[in-house]
């Protein structure tokens, strides 16, 4: 396996552009003081916000610009999601990027023009439906079954985790048919017969829902097109790209949370930061940020490019934030003692957004494992 | 937005990186038959040096090194900047290293820096060419990562300087020609301030070098007593009592932390991992591959991981607009820091790979790749402490790049 990626990464000015505009309007519309009081007030998702994310072109920022999307590459949501990583924004962004991503790999024309120009204005909230309980995130591990009927399908299963499940009015889903084949299925919500439960989230900016599929029945303008299990490769290898990305920005945060609390914090007579025990960790924080950014960074331009080592770069990319980012939430909060392990410090906001996005779209344990396959038996 | 100047110039540099593959395949040189050294801390024997010094004259003679230094010094003024491929090249080959590591990547770019003219036209082509050997005089028994505690002192003659203390580590002392000499020119002064910097001849009288041996066994690693030993007062690089700021940018160099090196390379190639790989496919444990056992697999996935990241950090540090804008000296400053302890996890991870043949040492005719890699092993520390330990990296990037507090 030759891993490849362009040279310049398909930087431009651009880029840097998105970012300014990003860090800008985040940091005067989502300061932390602004987060923590919608938290405080068991608000799940500031619909204000996300009216003024979809202004800006960002829910339709990768999509293309024929269905309202703004055409851009994966480079610029990379950036993106660091930004939005940083701040901790809340609400169903990535549930809204991967079903739109789905729906763009194999629905048809029709299916493209039904749904995601909606999805772009911001006008309905989509989400993909990935994983079972006890099940994977990967198209193998697909047991909910949709059986061909007069005029369509009957779905039945049960699908966790679904990300903002309980905003959505569109979930897409993957079903297995009886000949065997995974295929991804778009069913608005509500449905008689889909059941969408709320899960209590360990991250409140995050909420997931349980969603059950007790014999619905869909026409057959449900299902994409496409085959299931390529669509899904292919999101997969997008979502984990963009969610390492978050955490990238995430644990960026953590990083200078820490940093800035090691250089106020006086014991001893002088700033915990002097001390190496503090100093160091904080040193290794960074070059986990710094490492998982170019892996973060790598991937969206081999996706850009369409370079075959685009999925090896994302598992990379998704393995390594996610225990960087548990890494900087549990030093973080080591290094900000007893204040560390209080609601007030900012920290453990962060922490649950570590430990919820860390097994999201695979944990680092499943993609080792598949890039040990890649790595042993590709060529 | 289309840059058709810079597509042209991708291209050219992949014409090039061909053309050096190319080159080194077709010249590299046949395995000699005795052991080789796996790094230039222990080139032991005569052969082993003349065999190493033929290669790098073999590599300049072709135009490969130099490449991003001036023509007038014996370079080629290459406005591309290729230096750096043809370093990948001969690490993805596997060539054998270029000897002169000291002169190439740090010695050279120091003078480069802060030479004379004279200086610069008079040093610089033997390096490149391999006809003058360079090791470096910094670290002594009482001074290692406190260096600016150093003793060795010069003392002003009428004609010159006259030197007297003693370096340690000094790898490559035994053939060197030049030593770049850290050297105490004030008493009085302040710690730092007291300290200038020489390039030193090393046939100079009353120099001693001694052999050192090393945890592996070898030698090639040596310490240097200067009795009274004399040079000349053109000796002296950049300023009286500028030596600490010139030796931090040496150590710059040597870290890997700028460019300007005149061939060789600290990074990784990207192809060690795949060297463990193959090394699980060849050893059998419970009477299967190494590579089925999925503990095996799953670590060295993970050092796959943490070479790619580390390799695509180089690239990125190249581009300054993307997301570095926060901390620029950051991707810089970590890469001596990251890639040294990625290649001691790297072969401590390859012993565990040999199960009971990690315990095979060099000599043992059934030791797999000639027990090269508890070799490699032993020879990682040279990297995690020489040239500033990981401790000192961890306070440089605390202090320069984050704003913790100092702690000297």
């Amino acid at each position: 396996m030759r891993l490849d990626v362009p040279t310049d990464f398909g930087f431009t000015e651009e880029h840097a552009l998105l970012r300014g505009e990003a860090r800008r309007f985040l940091g005067e519309r989502w300061p932390m003081a602004t987060l923590r009081r919608a938290i405080d007030a068991g608000g799940r998702f500031d619909r204000g916000l996300w009216k003024e994310i979809a202004e800006l072109g960002w829910l339709g920022l990768v999509l293309p610009e024929r269905f309202g999307g703004a055409g851009l590459g994966w480079l610029h949501l990379e950036i993106l999601m660091e930004e939005m990583g940083r701040r901790l924004v809340p609400g169903p962004f990535l549930g809204s990027l991967l079903a739109g991503i789905a729906l763009e790999r194999a629905g048809s024309a029709a299916q493209q023009e039904q749904w995601l120009p909606a999805i772009a204005a911001g006008e309905r909230i989509a989400t993909l439906a990935l994983i079972e309980s006890g099940g994977g995130f990967e198209a193998d591990t697909v047991t909910a079954t949709a059986d061909p009927v007069d005029g369509g399908y009957v779905l039945r299963g049960r699908k966790t985790h679904v990300i903002g499940g309980a905003d959505a009015g569109l979930v897409v889903a993957a079903f297995r048919e009886p000949s065997g084949r995974a295929s991804l299925f778009a069913v608005e919500l509500p449905t008689n017969g889909v059941s969408v439960d709320d899960e209590v989230s360990i991250d409140p900016t995050r909420p997931t829902a349980r969603i059950g599929f007790d014999g619905v029945r869909v026409g057959a303008h449900a299902r994409l097109e496409g085959d299931g299990a390529t669509a899904l490769a292919a999101t997969l290898v997008r979502g984990c790209a963009a969610l390492a990305a978050e955490q990238v920005g995430g644990a960026e945060s953590v990083l200078l949370l820490a940093r800035d609390y090691a250089i106020d914090r006086k014991q001893f007579d002088r700033p915990i930061g002097f001390f190496q025990a503090v100093k160091h960790p904080i040193v290794d924080m960074m070059c986990g940020v710094e490492l998982a950014r170019s892996l973060a960074c790598g991937a969206a331009a081999a996706i850009d490019a369409g370079t075959p080592s685009a999925e090896v770069h994302a598992r990379m990319a998704k393995a390594l934030a996610g225990d960087v980012y548990a890494n900087a939430v549990r030093k973080g909060v080591q290094i900000h003692g007893g204040y560390g392990f209080t609601w007030d410090c900012d920290v453990h906001f962060y922490f649950r957004r570590a430990l919820w996005s860390r097994p999201m779209l695979g944990d680092a344990i499943h993609h080792r494992r598949r890039l040990a396959e890649l790595l042993f038996d590709g060529d | 937005m289309s840059r058709p100047e810079e597509a042209t110039e991708v291209k050219e540099n992949a014409e090039f990186r061909r053309q050096v593959r190319a080159w080194i395949e077709a010249n590299r040189p046949a395995d000699p038959g005795f052991k080789l050294p796996q790094s230039f801390l222990e080139v032991e024997s005569d052969r082993q040096f003349e065999f190493l010094r033929d290669w790098q004259r073999k590599v300049y003679e072709a135009g490969y090194l130099g490449l991003d230094w001036p023509s007038e010094y014996g370079g080629h003024s290459d406005p591309h900047k290729r230096q750096r491929i043809v370093s990948q090249e001969l690490n993805r080959a596997g060539a054998p290293f270029l000897v002169n590591v000291i002169g190439l990547q740090w010695a050279g770019p120091t003078i480069l820096a802060y030479g004379t003219e004279e200086q610069k036209r008079r040093l610089l082509k033997p390096i490149l060419s391999g006809e003058e050997i360079w090791c470096q005089g910094f670290s002594e028994p009482g001074a290692g990562s406190d260096l600016a505690s150093l003793q060795t002192s010069a003392t002003p003659t009428d004609d010159g300087w006259v030197v007297t203390g003693h370096k340690v580590w000094t790898t490559l002392a035994h053939v060197a020609k030049w030593m770049i000499l850290l050297a105490r020119t004030d008493t009085a002064a302040h710690k730092y301030a007291g300290i200038s910097y020489f390039l030193f001849p090393m046939d100079a009288p009353g120099v001693t070098v001694q052999p050192l041996v090393k945890m592996t066994g070898e030698g090639g690693f040596n310490q240097v007593i200067f009795d009274q030993a004399p040079m000349p007062k053109d000796a002296q690089l950049g300023e009286l009592g500028q030596g600490w700021q010139i030796a931090m940018t040496t150590l710059t160099f040597e870290r890997g932390a700028a460019e300007g090196s005149g061939g060789g390379s600290t990074t990784p190639s990207g192809e060690s991992v795949r060297a463990v790989a193959s090394l699980a496919r060849r050893m059998r444990r419970d009477g299967r591959p190494a590579a089925d056992d999925p503990v095996l697999r799953d670590r060295i996935a993970q050092t796959w991981i943490d070479e790619e990241a580390l390799r695509l950090t180089g690239q990125r540090a190249r581009i300054p607009g993307l997301n570095m804008d926060d901390r620029p000296l950051a991707t810089r400053l970590m890469n001596k820091l990251v890639y040294s302890e990625l290649g001691q996890r790297m072969s401590e991870l390859a012993c565990e790979v040999l199960g009971p043949d990690a315990g095979l040492w060099l000599g043992d005719p059934s030791a797999p790749d000639k027990a090269e890699w508890p070799r490699m092993y032993m020879n990682s520390f040279g990297v995690t402490v020489g040239g500033g330990t990981s401790e000192i990296q961890r306070n440089i990037i605390g202090e320069r790049v984050l704003g913790l507090p100092k702690t000297k």
